[in-house]
């Protein structure tokens, strides 16, 4: 059990870290771009609202070896589908939606207007963002980061259908939890899903505590 | 030389903006949502207007060529009426954020008297030590032009008093300022040219003493003056004090004393007493013989323009007008009560 644990908790941070920039580069675009943004906005949160299936299904098509990715990824020797990777890959974009989200709150409450001041000073648009926005964005940005590993611990859905559920080798906490109510061994799923609570609700916990200090700061 | 010629639409009309400013200190004067904000806002770059911005011959907005230039490159020092100090540097890191030359900065920490407050957090600061920092990290930057927005407006009288020193400390750095204000008797204090705006558009613009002894402009008139030189008596409870333009006035020593002068002091013009005749016994302290040079009659008031070795602005009845029998060029003496002289700072 403690390796389904750690395992877990590995591909979460992993997926968590390799969005991080991605989902900043974006919210930080798409607050600059004003009403042309929301089209970003709504995209980045499309995974927030569909099925985790079917966004599993986009995925598996999009890696089979009959699509044009697929077909480059086999033929370059990367082999995705039923791998860890696959995991990273489910949680990355499964919790992607939250991540954005939170990161796009955190950079509009900023208030843009320091923004504003630090380029009448000479910065440009990135010195303004790297040097104002993003220390005084942090405890957002933080807790957006924590909400998204919390998404990726327990998800299912898009998991089994590209990563398949391979003990010891693909199967994280939430498939396991599955696993052992299929096998009736229900002590078992009871202990892990006692950790999953455990872990979640800390980090929630923490969470909040950063989004009610940065408001805090902020009506300072 | 700074010539406007911009378009923008706000929310309840059109910022419509059309003037040319040569002084060293200009007053963007007008009522809350007149658009004044909004205007620096767009000369700062911080709001994309359509039209003509040129400074010195350099255009920071042209729509018609295609330039509009990011606020980084306007090269325009702006301080926000909160000030905006940002909450995570500390002062001195805030001031540098405005450029890194080490004269500059101590010459500024000098003048602004900022050197205590260099490690502090800007949230342990009062307003007008907020202002100070941002006025000096606006400043780091050598701007070609300071937007001051309502820099005095969240600052009690007594601060008020030592933010205008150090306003004027720049003015004398001859850097060209637009200072935005609601209140008259703040730009006369600073300014020698003044634009009126009204629902976004200039109401009207010129001198400052001009166009603000304009009642409609101003609603009540002031008298204001830059006085210097006090000699204080205070036994007899007066302090003596030159105008700039020449005129001896003798303030209240209680009010006085502790205030650092040059000092800017205002009178309404409600509050002088004019006499057809030298007033032989009167316990007012400041008499001035003068000529009326002009007169504007409406609803009932009276309001004079006084040629004393300064303009005054006179406002009386239609009443005290007949009995005096008051015509321009007509000879008048002027009392002005020392206790009803207001400090402006």
């Amino acid at each position: 059990m403690p390796h389904i644990i750690l395992f877990t908790l590995t591909i979460a941070a992993i997926s968590t870290l390799c969005i991080a920039p991605i989902a900043l580069a974006l919210a930080a675009w798409s607050w600059r771009a004003g009403a042309k943004g929301m089209v970003v906005d709504a995209l980045g949160a499309l995974p927030l609202v569909l099925p985790p299936t079917a966004v599993g299904f986009v995925l598996l098509e999009i890696l089979s070896r009959r699509s044009p990715i697929g077909g480059f990824l086999e033929r370059i020797g990367v082999q995705i589908l039923f791998t860890p990777k696959a995991v990273v890959l489910a949680c990355a974009v499964m919790s992607f939606p939250l991540m954005f989200t939170a990161f796009r709150v955190a950079i509009e409450t900023s208030d843009r207007r320091f923004f504003d001041v630090a380029r009448t000073l000479g910065a440009s648009p990135a010195r303004a963002f790297i040097r104002v926005t993003l220390p005084l964005a942090w405890r957002g940005l933080l807790s957006g980061m924590i909400l998204s590993f919390c998404r990726a611990l327990g998800e299912f859905g898009a998991t089994i259908l590209i990563a398949g559920n391979i003990p010891g080798r693909t199967q994280t906490l939430a498939l396991a939890i599955y696993d052992r109510v299929q096998n009736g061994t229900e002590h078992e799923a009871l202990a892990l899903v006692a950790w999953v609570v455990g872990m979640a609700w800390v980090l929630v916990a923490i969470s909040s505590v950063l989004i009610a200090q940065q408001r805090k700061r902020l009506a300072a | 030389m700074i010539e406007i010629d911009i378009r923008l639409p706000l929310a309840p009309f059109r910022l419509e903006v059309r003037c040319s400013l040569t002084a060293n200190v200009t007053a963007l004067v007008g009522r809350s949502g007149s658009g004044k904000t909004s205007l620096v806002e767009s000369i700062a770059g911080l709001r994309r207007a359509l039209g003509r911005i040129v400074i010195d011959g350099t255009a920071l907005l042209d729509s018609d060529r295609g330039i509009d230039l990011p606020p980084e490159r306007r090269g325009i020092g702006y301080v926000p009426q909160d000030a905006a100090l940002f909450p995570h540097l500390r002062v001195a890191e805030n001031i540098r954020f405005g450029g890194s030359g080490r004269e500059r900065f101590d010459s500024l920490i000098e003048a602004l008297e900022l050197a205590p407050l260099l490690d502090r957090a800007p949230a342990s600061l009062s307003g007008g030590e907020r202002q100070r920092v941002a006025l000096a990290r606006a400043l780091m930057t050598h701007p070609r032009l300071l937007l001051l927005d309502e820099p005095l407006a969240s600052i009690d009288q007594p601060l008020r008093e030592r933010i205008l020193l150090y306003l004027r400390r720049v003015r004398d750095l001859g850097i060209p300022m637009i200072y935005v204000t609601h209140q008259p008797f703040e730009a006369l204090a600073l300014s020698s040219w003044c634009v009126v705006l009204r629902d976004g558009r200039v109401a009207a613009d010129g001198p400052s003493r001009a166009v603000l002894a304009d009642p409609a402009v101003s609603g009540n008139v002031e008298n204001v003056f830059e006085v210097s030189d006090p000699h204080h008596e205070p036994g007899l409870g007066i302090t003596r004090v030159t105008t700039g333009g020449g005129l001896a006035l003798l303030l209240p020593y209680d009010q006085v004393v502790e205030a650092r002068f040059p000092l800017v002091v205002r009178i309404s013009a409600d509050d002088v007493v004019v006499f057809g005749e030298k007033p032989s016994s009167i316990s007012s302290r400041n008499v001035f013989e003068g000529t009326v040079a002009s007169l504007r009659a409406s609803d009932g008031i009276v309001d004079l323009t006084v040629t004393t070795p300064e303009p005054l602005s006179v406002r009386i009845t239609r009443a005290a007008a007949e009995d005096l029998s008051l015509v321009e060029g007509a000879r008048v003496w002027l009392a002005l009560r020392s206790r009803a002289f207001r400090i402006v700072g």
